[in-house]
């Protein structure tokens, strides 16, 4: 149980990576496959913040000048976060504006119709 | 077929991933790098936010990156949905009263508060980009709300580009002056938890609230054109 | 002495301004990315010679690493950055006549940033850094496969984003993995403490990184979105896509296994898939009838010959290697600028369109040739010095192994040499001669062509320029501690 109880933030964070690694392998829909690229970028930010965990830990900002530094957590992978969350709503954004325009040229978003490319 | 080799793909590598991640406990004692961040983060930058320094001066070359990041996915959209046929102009049916003024009386309010976030982001939590996003969410309401209003797409290129341009000049200049670095802070660090504190973070952070506000403004801006 | 971090800013502070030149005046938009490029070509060829005695470390912000974030501008950094300078220069100044349609002022933005973060990628010590540059890299080229808006164009881009974005996101889980063992992101750091865990828990990371970055690098069997995407985007991105990009993503993998792993037991692995990849490019590349398709397919086995000459492990391979790498980006961007223009005026990508272009165009035609001869390895151009130093070198391993598998690159070469022969023949030898005119290539297409042909048959005729400075590159790659030492003091 205590094993649960410790390891509660990786495993959430990696079963929202895999539910979305496993969205973007099988759907067909395009749409569902770009929510399922979001997914997996949400579990992938998750799993980066919860490496920085202090037990009882604390915001690292120092609001009052004598605050306990000891359990502050580490500021490093919140400040990654901050990029990646940043780079996973640029792909998002240009993904959507692609799928407007198959939409147009195809008419369907359906993955598995859209193969004009030949070998 | 398909689902059953991706499952099984899937199981390999959560093996894979489970077994290394069974030597990270969690909750663990800080690295070495976190503690001298959280030690000598105030005398060094003087931000009372420590993720704020590390964001924007040890590691300000990857917000260097992100910004670009963000700056590439508008233009991109833009390139993208550039070569589409000018659709027929529909009929836009006006919104009520209340839901027009209520957005006209909302839309400073919400600027207001993203630009409190953007300007405090070395002394309380949020910063650049958390202010940039509210100042798009207020660019939404009207959209949403008052529809037919656009902004000028001109004013928010020359916003993206000045911005941009504001923070690679501080940048640059920090290799002018001061200890010759590239992004090296080299304003006075001021007293701690005043505004005007940390050198140049806040510059930066303000540059940054108003290239993301205006480039997500512009994203929206262009996905509303095609609905 | 020039500071290395002004060949990343220049560029993106110039590409951050074009909007703002494009408000003075149209015209001079197109300027804009030959500027940064003279200015990166002149600061690396400045470079060169002081970092062949040692690599050059900047540190950003004043920050001394593992606190903070350096450059490392070594000979194969500033190598490579020049690399990319000269062949974006040259593919700029083609773009100025060949890029019409569409928003042009976007293109020139995104062609500039892509090259920016090529150059990133390329300079940095950190692994952070890396991922970030490595993905302006990737969403400037998801970008600029779709600029046309055709629908083979948005198809292509639609498959390689999904492709990219899962390698990037398997790269950023390999990236907190390593966090959480060793506590930093300094690739050098991160190569002192290796020996410090076990490691299975090593195997993950590397194994999550060589698949990210090898999406982009297009190793068998994460290429499944090259031939769509560099045969749909316009000619002009495809030179840019297949002579840098590949590259680049194949110096981050070179760089993770050497530098910060340092395994040496992944090597035969490597050697194995670098010729699995060689075979199945040449040969899907022998029955396209598409010309883009088959010069993609091209690239793809020669992406294989890289990392078959790299994976050997030996100075002499990786001397091979990298001198094949840039034979490849010279040649393979003169083949994509020649038949840019062929495509255009016969209207159509399928080679037997292309019948007479020796008569029509025959100074592109040349080109094409050139460039074709180049890639086999004949003499007098720089393909051959570099086939025959990868050959030299898988020799000299005096191993059976080896021998045998010089055979298959030599089989490899053969089929190249069948394919690239019969669209030569199409191009002089069939057609009817008498009613066809001159319509040659416009001048802004001929001038980067005429240097990219001086520059293949000058490094062809006298190598040993390039292979001193490769040989210190490659020291540089295979020495760890030296690296280590240097960053780290």
């Amino acid at each position: 149980m205590s094993f649960i109880s410790n390891y509660i933030y990786y495993i959430g964070a990696f079963g929202l990576i895999f539910i979305g690694l496993y969205i973007v392998l099988v759907k067909r829909n395009l749409i569902k496959v770009i929510i399922g690229l979001s997914i997996l970028d949400t579990g992938i930010n998750l799993f980066l913040i919860s490496i920085g965990y202090i037990r009882r830990g604390t915001a690292p900002i120092f609001s009052k000048i004598n605050i306990e530094i000891a359990r502050m957590v580490d500021p490093v992978p919140q400040a990654l976060v901050l990029t990646a969350i940043v780079i996973g709503v640029a792909v998002l954004a240009l993904a959507l504006s692609l799928a407007i325009r198959l939409y147009q040229h195809y008419g369907t978003l359906n993955l598995r119709k859209i193969k004009d490319q030949r070998w | 077929m398909r689902k059953i080799v991706s499952l099984i793909l899937l199981a390999i590598v959560a093996l894979g991933i489970a077994l290394c991640v069974m030597n990270i406990p969690f909750g663990a004692p800080k690295t070495k790098v976190g503690n001298h961040y959280i030690n000598k983060g105030r005398e060094e930058t003087g931000a009372a936010n420590i993720v704020t320094s590390v964001v924007l001066n040890y590691r300000g070359f990857d917000t260097l990156g992100e910004v670009t990041v963000l700056f590439i996915a508008a233009v991109g959209l833009s390139a993208v949905l550039a070569t589409r046929k000018k659709k027929v102009e529909k009929e836009i049916e006006p919104s009520s009263m209340i839901l027009n003024t209520g957005c006209r009386f909302l839309f400073p309010l919400i600027l207001f508060f993203g630009a409190y976030i953007f300007v405090h982001g070395h002394l309380t939590p949020g910063g650049g980009f958390q202010g940039g996003a509210i100042i798009a969410s207020a660019f939404l309401l009207t959209y949403l709300g008052c529809r037919g209003r656009r902004v000028s797409e001109r004013r928010i290129k020359v916003t993206e580009s000045l911005s941009g341009l504001v923070f690679i000049v501080v940048g640059l200049l920090g290799l002018a002056v001061g200890g010759q670095y590239f992004l090296n802070n080299f304003l006075p660090k001021g007293i701690l938890l005043s505004l005007f504190s940390a050198g140049i973070i806040p510059i930066i952070y303000i540059a940054i609230g108003f290239k993301v506000g205006s480039e997500i403004a512009g994203i929206i801006d262009k996905l509303m054109e095609e609905s | 002495m020039v500071n290395p971090v002004l060949l990343i800013v220049v560029p993106l502070g110039l590409s951050f301004a074009v909007p703002l030149f494009g408000l003075i005046s149209k015209r001079i938009e197109k300027y804009v990315p030959i500027t940064a490029l003279i200015f990166n070509l002149f600061v690396s060829a400045l470079l060169i010679p002081k970092v062949i005695q040692g690599p050059i470390i900047v540190f950003i912000g004043g920050f001394r690493p593992p606190f903070g974030i350096n450059l490392v501008a070594g000979p194969v950094g500033i190598l490579f950055s020049a690399l990319i300078a000269l062949v974006g220069l040259l593919v700029s100044i083609y773009a100025l006549d060949y890029i019409r349609e569409g928003a042009t002022q976007l293109y020139h933005m995104l062609y500039l940033l892509l090259l920016t973060g090529a150059t990133g990628v390329v300079l940095t010590g950190d692994i952070f850094n890396l991922f970030v540059f490595f993905e302006i890299l990737c969403i400037s080229s998801y970008a600029l496969v779709a600029y046309l808006g055709n629908r083979a164009g948005i198809e292509s881009a639609v498959k390689y984003l999904i492709q990219g974005a899962i390698g990037s996101s398997l790269m950023l889980i390999g990236i907190g993995l390593l966090y959480g063992l060793f506590g930093t992101l300094n690739m050098a750091d991160i190569a002192r403490n290796i020996d410090s865990v076990s490691s299975i828990s090593i195997f993950v990371p590397l194994v999550l990184l060589i698949t990210g970055l090898g999406v982009e690098a297009a190793i068998f069997p994460l290429n499944a979105w090259l031939p769509d995407a560099h045969s749909s985007a316009p000619s002009s991105v495809s030179a840019i896509l297949s002579g840098i990009a590949i590259k680049v993503g194949l110096y981050a993998v070179v760089r993770v296994i050497f530098t910060i792993f340092g395994v040496s037991s992944i090597l035969q692995f490597l050697v194995f898939l670098g010729l699995v990849t060689l075979l199945i490019g040449e040969v899907s590349a022998f029955s396209q009838n598409n010309i883009k398709r088959l010069l993609a397919y091209s690239s793809i086995g020669q992406i294989g010959l890289i990392v078959f000459a790299l994976g050997m492990g030996i100075s002499h391979g990786v001397v091979g290697g990298l001198f094949q790498l840039i034979s490849h980006a010279l040649s393979k961007a003169l083949l994509f600028l020649a038949v840019g223009y062929m495509i255009y005026r016969s209207g159509s990508m399928d080679i037997s369109k292309l019948e007479g272009m020796g008569k029509r165009m025959p100074l592109t035609s040349l080109a094409f040739t050139i460039g074709a001869f180049s890639l086999v390895g004949l003499p007098p151009f720089i393909g051959f010095p570099s086939k025959f130093l990868i050959i030299r070198a898988a020799l000299s391993k005096h191993e059976l192994l080896y021998t045998v598998l010089v055979a298959f690159v030599l089989l490899g070469t053969v089929i190249e040499g069948a394919y690239f022969f019969r669209v030569v023949q199409v191009l002089y030898f069939k057609g009817n001669p008498t009613d066809l005119q001159r319509e040659e290539a416009p001048v802004q297409a001929l001038i980067p062509i005429f240097i990219l042909i001086v520059l293949i048959v000058m490094v062809g005729v006298y190598p040993k320029p390039m292979t001193a400075i490769l040989n210190s590159a490659s020291s540089e790659l295979l020495n760890r501690i030296e690296y280590i030492r240097s960053v780290l003091g």
